[in-house]
Parts: C-alpha cells; sequence; structure tokens
C-alpha cells in the first residue's frame, strides 16, 4: 500500500477545492482519534488525508438567532469548557463529560464525532433531541441536513465526499430539560454501551408539554425514539407511566434491531437507563 | 494546493527548534521514539487507549500515537525528557520517587506528561482535578494511590511554578 500523501489548506476555499478534485480519494483529518488508528490497522487506506484540523472555518462555539452554532472543528474538550454550551445544551456538555479520555478530548472534534458514523457516538444522542441540523459545504455551495439523516448505517455517513461539515446548528434547551446518560464498562476510554438523551418540557401540572428521545449504540444508527415520545406526551412521570415508557423504549430498540444476542442485555439496560434519566422528576414530584 | 508524500515541519521539542521531514502515515509517536530518539514515551496500545505515549502539545496532554507527525509542525512539545534538567529531577519525579508512585514504570512517563499538563493549566489542582486528569492513563501495577498522592506532593513542591 502507498502511503497517503498529506495536504493542508490554508483556508477553507483551498479545502473544497481539494475535495472538489479528490474527494473521493481522500479522507479529512481532524483530531485523528479514528483515522490514526483505522490507517495503522489497515482498515482505512487513503490515497490523500487532507489535515482540516486547523481550518479557523470550523471552529468556535455562537449563540444566534438560528440556534446554537458549534464548529464541526471544535474539540470535545472546548464544548466541555464552554458557558453557552452548558446553558443551552447540557445533554450535550454532560456527553463530553464521559467521552474517551482527556487525551482524546484535547483532539477529538465533534465534527470527527458525527462524520465518523459510529452508532455508538457519544455526541449524537444529544444533538439528535436538541434536533440539531448540520451544515455541509463543497465547492457548488452549502447545504443544511439533520443530523440524523447523515447516518446512513453503521459507520456509513451521508455526508458526500466532496463536502466538508462546517458546523452544527442546535436548538437551544431554553427551560427544557435537557440529559444524557450512558453506560460503559468503565467510567475513562469505553465506548458507550448503551447512550441516552432527552430534551422534555413540562406543563405547570407536572405532565410533559412536549419530549423528545434518542438513544445511541442500541440500534445500527443512533436514532430518535418518537414513538416513545408521542406514548409520554401528555402524561405525567409517575412510576407506572415511567416504567411503561422504558418497557416501550427497549420495544422499540428490538423492533429496530430484532432479538440478537445482546438483547438480552440491553433490553434491560435500556430500561435501566431510561429510568435512571428520567428518574429525577419522579423524585422532584414526591417533594 | 500542494500535497506531500514527505512534509517538512519544524517544532519546538523539550525547548529545542527541531526541523525534519515527515510522511503523513508516521505518527507523533514515530517520529519521537524511531527519529529523533527520545525513549521515554513510551508504545502501549497504538490505539489511544493507554496514555502510556502521552506527550504535552501547546499545553495540552495528547496521545502521541493518535496525532500525525504533520501536525506537530509549529508545535510546542513537551515529552517526559523535557521535565528533568541536568542536575535534578522535576518536584513530580521526585514525588513520584518518594511515594513508590512507579513499579514497573512503563506507564510513568505518560502520567508525569498527563500531570505535567493539569499543573501547566492548574498550578493548585484539588484531589478530584488529579484523579480526572490521568483518566486517560492505565497503569495495571500501583493502584493509582501513590500516583494520585505523588502528584498532589509535586504540585506542591511547585508552588504554582511550572
Amino acid at each position: 500500500m502507498t502511503p497517503p500523501a498529506y495536504a493542508r489548506p490554508e483556508n477553507l476555499d483551498e479545502a473544497l477545492l481539494f475535495l472538489k478534485n479528490h474527494g473521493a480519494d481522500t479522507c479529512p483529518l481532524a483530531g485523528g482519534t479514528d483515522v490514526m488508528v483505522d490507517l495503522r490497522s489497515g482498515k482505512l487506506e487513503t490515497p490523500y488525508l487532507l489535515d482540516i484540523s486547523r481550518l479557523p472555518d470550523l471552529q468556535g462555539i455562537a449563540l444566534s438567532e438560528e440556534g446554537l452554532s458549534v464548529g464541526a472543528g471544535t474539540t470535545i474538550s472546548e464544548i466541555y469548557a464552554s458557558p453557552l454550551v452548558a446553558e443551552h445544551a447540557p445533554s450535550l456538555i454532560k456527553s463530553c463529560a464521559f467521552f474517551g479520555s482527556p487525551q482524546i478530548r484535547n483532539v477529538a472534534t465533534m465534527g470527527g464525532n458525527v462524520g465518523n458514523a459510529s452508532p455508538s457516538a457519544d455526541t449524537v444522542p444529544p444533538l439528535l433531541v436538541h434536533g440539531a441540523k448540520a451544515i455541509l459545504a463543497s465547492e457548488s455551495g452549502k447545504r443544511t441536513v439533520a443530523v440524523e439523516d447523515l447516518f446512513v448505517g453503521p459507520y456509513r455517513s451521508g455526508i458526500r465526499p466532496h463536502e466538508l461539515l462546517l458546523r452544527f446548528i442546535l436548538e437551544p434547551a431554553g427551560r427544557r430539560l435537557s440529559d444524557f446518560q450512558k453506560i460503559g464498562r468503565r467510567k475513562s476510554l469505553a465506548i458507550s454501551r448503551m447512550s441516552m438523551a432527552v430534551l422534555a418540557d413540562r406543563e405547570k401540572d407536572g405532565s410533559f408539554a412536549s419530549i423528545r428521545l434518542a438513544l445511541g449504540s442500541g440500534t445500527p444508527t443512533p436514532m430518535r425514539m418518537g414513538r416513545v415520545a408521542s406514548f409520554l406526551a401528555g402524561k405525567h412521570p409517575d412510576p407506572q407511566t415511567l416504567e411503561a415508557g422504558a418497557r416501550l423504549m427497549a420495544a422499540e430498540m428490538i423492533r429496530v434491531t430484532g432479538i440478537r444476542p445482546s438483547t438480552i442485555y440491553k433490553e434491560k439496560a435500556v430500561q435501566g437507563l431510561f429510568l435512571r434519566m428520567l428518574g429525577s422528576l419522579l423524585e422532584s414530584d414526591a417533594v | 494546493m500542494k500535497t506531500y508524500s514527505v512534509l517538512p515541519i519544524q517544532f519546538t521539542l523539550n525547548g529545542e527548534k527541531t526541523r525534519l521531514e515527515v510522511g503523513a502515515r508516521e505518527s507523533a509517536l514515530y517520529v519521537i521514539r524511531e527519529r529523533l530518539s527520545l525513549k521515554g514515551t513510551k508504545e502501549g496500545c497504538g490505539m489511544g487507549e493507554c496514555g502510556a505515549c502521552t506527550i504535552v502539545v501547546d499545553g495540552k496532554n495528547v496521545n502521541a500515537c493518535l496525532m500525525a507527525a504533520p501536525q506537530l509542525d509549529g508545535r510546542v512539545v513537551i515529552t517526559v525528557e523535557g521535565l528533568s534538567s541536568e542536575e535534578s529531577l522535576h518536584p513530580l519525579q521526585e514525588a513520584f520517587l518518594d511515594r513508590h508512585g512507579v513499579q514497573c514504570g512503563f506507564c510513568t512517563p505518560g502520567l508525569l506528561m498527563s500531570a505535567q499538563a493539569l499543573i501547566q493549566g492548574n498550578p493548585r489542582p484539588t484531589h478530584q482535578q488529579v484523579v480526572e486528569s490521568i483518566s486517560g492513563n492505565l497503569c495495571r501495577c500501583t493502584g493509582y494511590q501513590q500516583i494520585v498522592g505523588a502528584i498532589e506532593d509535586g504540585t506542591k513542591k511547585t508552588g504554582g511554578e511550572v
């Protein structure tokens, strides 16, 4: 195998022109936490590595009328340290807190986490419940896509070869509950066995005015759990309702994946995680 | 845009300007160990799981095995060799000795680098911050207690100086 050639664009235009000409033969390189592992194992063979880690256009976190904008090149550490993200997308902060290890968080980017299209990408369930849109750029212009639509299959992304992920736009949580939960084999450096995010608003009487749920690692691509959300909408988070919601969450997962050897574990895990995530609502009701 | 099969890079390594030509597929770890013969930085898993290859780049601890060598260009890099001077060990290293924070020693350089990055950004870390700072470094000998104690002692000895 010929080693890849290296290219480092000075600006976005240069990067997009390169992708226009060589997109199908190019792998973008940001933090390297997936690319370097796959190069080493031989899983990835690519004629070109396009080092986008220094492109200013992919950096930065800002709040505007369109929502909370997070650059695709923003590192997990930068997101974790951002007061804007802490205020407007607490579930995303939480997913960054338990992401990989300090060394990984210092270089890994949110664009890489989404672009690699792993079913267990930690930042994705929070992005899904926050209705995140991805802004993709190519030489011929920009397009906006819902983040969930970029997940075509396990490790198969809907990003086209000549496109680059620019940034993500999240709906701010406002006064809604925004939370993330994860089960790993241990606290640091563990690939999620199961992850889950919620964005929920409640009426004055405590019932769910609206609720969004997303599941990671349980299905071939991270996905919104629309049926569970519909079931919960308008109901009070009492023990019976949450138990039923947890069972429905597991049933939805199994509907997508079918029965697998891991189902016996994951069915219980998804229910436990759901109850852990929404249990705080229950407790606050009891007070 | 020019593409390179071999890229000339320049970076500061342990205080000294370093120039060499690197391939895109070479990792920073390979360049540091095999090309520059600084063997203090260890290769454990080679996939970002163990932290044995931790180095400090622009003040942050990173896994050298996951960094492409061309990405070193223009950076300020510290490896474990950059901690001590000719005359004496760094207070962190002294503390590792005093506290028996070393058994087989393979993980030690990486742990020292994570500790160094911690105190560069935060000279007086709390116990919890110390524990968190080394959560990406595996040690299979000590059980971590001596290491955490050593880093806490070391930060006190540096007295906020790095």
